[in-house]
């Protein structure tokens, strides 16, 4: 792992500036910078005609921050990035708000995509959060984990990864 | 903890609701496996029994219910996470 690396987890109960975290990776990059891929995870309606009032995001302090380094990092090892930003937001967050943020800059496009889709991937199965919906209509829940996300995370695993890793795009 | 004596369990989400409390000390004199710690937690809270799929974290890490969990651990028990 290249130790100048731009390493940067956040976690956090107030909003944060996609657009400020992305612009602090570009210039911690510098010129290694050569593409920058984002996602941005919002808050939206639980189902079609049942919209979401609030999602109260429930959090492990101090797991999270860890594991979510941890995610970074091995996206270091795996494939040829300069530099990740990961922030995720935890309380009581309103329809739309802004929930998780990942960035990973790259030389190459290849490189940025595919570390960006495991960090979600990986943070989707391993980030202890948990999301409590309470809809229009008053009903609240806990949200239930979807197998289909659990699926996606094995598709990393050594000798089933989907990409061809440090492979410049 | 000040003997070591003890586990530090920490309950979150919907566990936290079923158990009623957020975490609590367990006398711990022995290391057990996760899978015994589960199921004596199940006897002492019925009302676990809608949660199915419970995990566990030791000292922060993710771990299968084959761990040793021994006195001084922090047990944090849980669903499966949701975040992202």
């Amino acid at each position: 792992m290249d130790p100048s690396a731009a390493r940067r987890i956040i976690v956090s109960e107030a909003d944060f500036d996609a657009a400020a975290l992305q612009a602090g990776l570009r210039a911690a990059c510098a010129a290694q910078a050569g593409a920058i891929a984002t996602f941005t995870g919002y808050v939206r309606d639980f189902a079609p005609g049942e919209p979401t009032r609030t999602l109260h995001l429930e959090h492990y302090p101090g797991m999270c921050e860890r594991e979510l380094a941890e995610i970074g990092d091995t996206a270091l090892q795996r494939w040829k990035i300069a530099g990740y930003v990961i922030a995720h937001r935890h309380g009581a967050l309103r329809r739309n708000e802004q929930i998780v943020f990942v960035a990973v800059a790259s030389a190459h496009r290849g490189d940025a995509f595919h570390a960006c889709e495991y960090i979600m991937d990986a943070l989707k199965t391993r980030a202890p959060f948990w999301k409590r919906e309470t809809l229009e209509d008053g009903r609240s829940f806990w949200v239930e984990a979807r197998e289909s996300d659990f699926e996606r995370a094995r598709q990393w695993e050594p000798g089933s990864s989907p990409t061809t890793e440090n492979k410049n795009g | 903890m000040a003997n070591g004596a003890t586990i530090e369990l920490l309950y979150f989400a919907r566990i936290a609701e079923l158990v009623g409390k957020r975490g609590e000390a367990l006398p711990l004199a022995q290391p057990v496996s996760g899978r015994e710690l589960l199921a004596e937690l199940e006897s002492r809270y019925p009302g676990l029994a809608p949660a199915a799929r419970l995990k566990l974290a030791v000292n922060q890490y993710h771990r299968p219910p084959s761990v040793t969990i021994r006195p001084g651990d922090e047990v944090a028990v849980f669903e499966p996470v949701t975040g992202g």
